[in-house]
């Protein structure tokens, strides 16, 4: 009896040691090193059910036969690394992929997405050059404000995207009082044949400049880019939380002299300048329930109304026939990239959003399901997502994404009527 | 009459007087809690770790810097899939900034950016005495227990019952209640430790809540000293820069 007591107490304390051991944690462990480096790899597979017959088809993959259904395979390999020194941080973030699928195989091996060299000369003072991610304005889905980056995809907004090479240098200050922060960013965009062709091929410097205020516990913006590659434009954005549960957020963009392209029905172009606001309204709302729903309004000024959109898919019908001449397809496309072929080439959208982290006991899991709106032609995507992060450094998701409404309208007329994706990446 | 008169003054002072002292009393216990559990600005690096029902551990680790009574900022350095990430409070108003998003997104303190038990509260956590009033002190004996209720509607938790070792005057336990009543989470604080500087805590703070039943959240902390940085570190600017206060 003795005896057992004794193993008893023994192996409580070899227990108790043990549950001590789990604890330990040394700050040691994670010093700062002169040198980082990480990525992740990632492995997508989509299932597009495709409109084989239509002209948004024939136009994405031009004298391929018609199919009902696409299997795609996308790996892709992102590599990041910074080095430290005193006050300078340089750093790159670079991709290689392979997509694949019965209809396009196409191989990137390389692509810096983002790096550059960074003088830290204070807490309130920076300079950066190299290629950077600009990322303006409060909105979820959409950016008006988004002078100096690349288009945000509405369908998958927080997708890393690419930057462009500039030179910035930024400037904050903090205050007691309603005014607590106010940060001063100025950078140039330098463009020409070989240089941010993306961006605009004209040689110019393009400057564009954004002030921030935190004051009155609102975050508010406002941005300008100067005329050259692309036509100026200025703006503002703002940011509230109204109660810890909600926030509210706005942007307002006016650009001026801005190209805009038109084609009629019988295919007849036309290009004017005009000027043209941009805005959105929305918030975000945490229920009781922990659901976050997500809602913005965005009225896109450079956008085309109905009828046009209306013109434009009659156009494509006749230039995107089997019958149609060449010269014809070949102005098909190069009016879609003027301007229709866009993500959302409409002028008012609703978006809404509601998501949920873990749900039903699920931990680290999250779930969501986002609609988007024209609500001019009234048709929609409706996207069922669903993602988990449980196990150390993967990320595992998949979503369905569905297009309906009426026929001939913007989410009807694309090349496919629904996509299955789901990717897992493994982060190192 | 004037005796009876006399008399009750004397007794409505004495009353106000006890209760003037216990309020006292319990917002000094307060402020010390604050001070003995970390110097106002400081550095800081804790280890958070959500525990499944069955075992499964999920780590995090943060480098945390503050300064003053309502400015905080966090960088997480592991795990790599959510390294670079970072988080600041300027009061009642919180950010995240993931750096393929790119930029700085407003969150409310309810929410948990970790997972699990632990809340964007409890990660950026300032002083007690600035988000909570101290309603009642009671004497236990060895321990006085606080009663704290939200100065506002902003705060996680609307009332607070924490427990406070008359010796050390460092919280033992902390219930944490939502306005209906109900109780969201406890925290133990555990395995008191000597950081140097005159900076003895807890080094451990567990966690349990009956939302998560079965699941159990540790956060560790190391290397905690007192650190001033300047003000422009708990801007929105700075938030993809924190690993430049780290040496």
């Amino acid at each position: 009896m003795k005896t057992a007591f004794v193993t008893i107490l023994l192996a409580l304390a070899a227990m108790a040691a043990n549950a001590e051991e789990e604890f330990k944690f040394d700050a040691s462990e994670f010093d700062k090193k002169p040198f980082e480096f990480n990525g992740y790899l990632e492995q997508k597979l989509e299932t597009l059910k495709l409109r084989g017959d239509s002209p948004a088809y024939r136009l994405t993959y031009p004298g391929e036969s018609a199919q009902d259904w696409l299997l795609r395979s996308t790996s892709t390999l992102e590599l990041s690394g910074k080095a430290y020194y005193k006050s300078l941080t340089a750093d790159v973030r670079a991709q290689a992929s392979y997509q694949g699928d019965d209809l396009v195989n196409t191989t990137n091996y390389g692509q810096v997405m983002e790096g550059g060299l960074r003088w830290s000369a204070g807490t309130d003072l920076s300079f950066d050059i190299g290629k950077r991610v600009q990322r303006w304005g409060k909105g979820y889905a959409w950016s008006p404000v988004g002078f100096v980056e690349r288009p945000k995809d509405p369908a998958d907004p927080t997708a890393s995207r690419e930057g462009f090479v500039m030179a910035s240098g930024e400037w904050t200050r903090s205050f007691s009082g309603p005014l607590s922060t106010l940060g001063f960013t100025g950078m140039v965009v330098p463009t020409n044949d070989n240089l941010n062709t993306d961006f605009g091929r004209e040689a110019d410097l393009n400057p564009a400049a954004k002030l921030y205020l935190l004051a009155f516990d609102t975050d508010f913006d406002l941005m300008w880019r100067g005329q050259g590659a692309k036509p100026e434009a200025f703006g503002l954005d703002f940011s509230r939380n109204l109660t810890p549960a909600l926030e509210v957020h706005g942007e307002w963009a006016r650009t001026l002299d801005a190209p805009r392209n038109t084609v009629s029905a019988s295919g007849l172009t036309r290009s004017t300048q005009v000027n043209f606001n941009s805005w959105l309204l929305g918030l975000r709302y945490l229920t009781r329930s922990e659901i976050t729903w997500i809602a913005e309004y965005y009225r896109n000024g450079a956008g085309y109304s109905a009828d046009q959109l209306d013109d434009y898919y009659t156009f494509l019908d006749r230039a995107m026939a089997p019958e149609a001449s060449p010269t014809l397809s070949s102005k098909a496309r190069t009016v879609a990239q003027s301007g229709y072929g866009k993500a959302n080439p409409g002028q008012d959208y609703l978006y809404l959003k509601a998501s949920v982290s873990e749900p039903f006991d699920w931990v680290y899991g999250a779930a969501s399901l986002t609609t988007m709106t024209n609500l001019q032609d009234g048709s929609w995507q409706i996207q069922p997502e669903v993602s988990y992060t449980g196990f150390a450094n993967w990320e595992l998701r998949g979503r369905v994404v569905f297009f309906g409404g009426q026929p001939d309208a913007e989410f009807t007329t694309k090349a496919s009527s629904a996509r299955l994706e789901v990717y897992a990446r493994y982060f190192f | 009459m004037k005796k009876i008169l006399f008399a009750s003054l004397a007794l409505v002072a004495l009353l106000a007087s006890a209760l003037s002292q216990s309020a006292i009393d319990g917002v000094a216990i307060l402020q010390k809690v604050d001070r003995n559990l970390e110097p106002e600005s400081y550095e800081m690096y804790r280890k958070l770790i959500n525990i499944e029902p069955d075992g499964t551990k999920k780590e995090f680790v943060l480098f945390s810097v503050k300064k003053g009574k309502s400015n905080v900022a966090a960088l997480f350095l592991s795990p790599t899939s959510d390294k670079g990430r970072s988080t600041l409070r300027q009061g009642d108003n919180m950010w995240l900034y993931i750096p393929s998003v790119g930029k700085p997104m407003r969150i409310t303190s309810q929410q948990s950016i970790t997972g699990g038990v632990f809340s964007n509260a409890d990660i950026l956590r300032i002083d007690y005495t600035e988000e909570y009033n101290v309603t009642s002190t009671e004497d236990q004996g060895d321990t006085y227990l606080l009663k704290l209720k939200a100065r506002t509607g902003e705060v996680a938790y609307d009332q607070l019952k924490m427990v406070v070792d008359k010796k050390t005057v460092l919280p033992l336990e902390i219930e944490a209640y939502a306005s209906s009543g109900m109780l969201i989470k406890t925290l133990r604080f555990k395995d008191i430790k000597d950081f140097g500087g005159g900076i003895k805590r807890p080094a451990t703070v567990e966690t349990d809540s009956p939302l998560y039943k079965g699941y159990k959240s540790v956060m560790l902390y190391s290397g905690l000293k007192k650190r001033e940085v300047q003000d422009e570190v708990f801007t929105q600017g700075f938030m993809p820069r924190l690993e430049e206060l780290r040496k």
